[in-house]
């Protein structure tokens, strides 16, 4: 009883840092940027992506400059200029949605480097026919080939049978 | 002795228990049957207007409606895109007006063309009566800065 009395008391004194919310949070790691929404998973994270394009947390910390056009925000619209709109934007968001979906142009590199590949191998290919492998049997050439024809002829192999007209 | 006491026990029970049953049985074939109400395309359009129109909206609840949005297979009516401005001016927040549009434009996929300028000439007087400028104004249709890919940076 005496025990878990100084252990309620312990925890109520202890310090605010030792309370730990959760062991995998990013808390606290977002500067002084605004935390404007609940985000994709709940954590005060920015990403950048279209089917979900708000995020938690806007992706400039507040500066004075920000400051002073965040209170002209306040006020009409029509007196912002077009810097003055594209300056909001980037202080909430990092990329357009052109940017994001821009393409990267990899696949540049990729068809490159597999054509290397494959050209490498045709080279690889020349070379041991050229080097390693014996050359083909006397049998291969079309003399040979033909007498080997005429055999199969004389033998009667594998003959085709029935009436012309059904075939 | 106790034959009686449960004897009477059950028979109450049996009272208090089986008519019950039967409705219950009954309501919950109907519901099951029925799967729900089915929310038509207006009620769902008035229902997103209604949100976006509450006039004490949050960023919070603002951005949540907005995501929602992008993440089903529709492209917002003029209306609840409207709305969803004039809410973004309750709360002054311009940068979620071009965000927004850009995402609308987003959802029209293919049917681009088609789509955007009808909704860019439904909301016109909305963007003119509170200042907007669509992503095109602010050249936002083509990419303006490269960035670095948050994958590649260690």
């Amino acid at each position: 009883m005496a025990t878990s009395r100084a252990l309620a008391a312990l925890l109520r004194n202890s310090p605010k840092q030792l309370q730990v919310r959760s062991y995998y949070t990013v808390n606290k790691k977002h500067g002084n940027r605004e935390v404007v929404g609940h985000g994709i998973n709940g954590e005060p994270i920015y990403t950048d992506l279209a089917d979900f394009p708000m995020p938690a947390i806007r992706y400039k910390e507040i500066t004075p400059d920000l400051q002073a056009l965040r209170e002209k925000e306040k006020g009409d619209w029509k007196k912002l200029s077009i810097e003055d709109k594209k300056q909001l934007y980037r202080a909430s968001f990092r990329q357009t949605f052109a940017e994001m979906e821009a393409p990267s142009g990899d696949w540049k590199g990729v068809l490159g480097i597999t054509l290397l590949g494959v050209s490498f191998s045709l080279w690889f290919y020349v070379w041991l026919k050229h080097y390693v492998y014996p050359p083909l049997p006397i049998t291969f050439d079309e003399e040979h080939r033909l007498a080997q024809l005429e055999r199969m002829k004389l033998l009667d192999v594998a003959p085709i049978s029935g009436k012309l007209k059904d075939l | 002795m106790l034959r009686i006491a449960a004897g009477r026990l059950t028979s109450s029970l049996r009272q208090a228990v089986q008519p019950r049953q039967a409705t219950g049985a009954v309501a919950l074939v109907q519901a099951r049957a029925s799967h729900g109400h089915h929310e038509t395309d207006e009620e769902f359009d008035d229902r997103y207007e209604k949100f976006f129109n509450r006039p004490d909206i949050d960023h919070w609840e603002i951005r949540k409606a907005m995501n929602d949005l992008a993440g089903m297979d529709l492209v917002p009516e003029p209306k609840i895109i409207c709305a969803a401005l004039k809410a973004c001016r309750r709360l002054n927040d311009y940068a979620l007006t071009t965000r927004f549009l850009e995402s609308v434009k987003d959802k029209c996929g293919p049917e681009v063309d088609k789509i955007y300028p009808y909704i860019l000439q439904e909301i016109r007087p909305t963007l003119d009566e509170l200042g907007i400028s669509t992503p095109e104004e602010l050249g936002y249709d083509q990419p303006e800065l490269w960035l670095e890919s948050p994958e590649n940076i260690h």
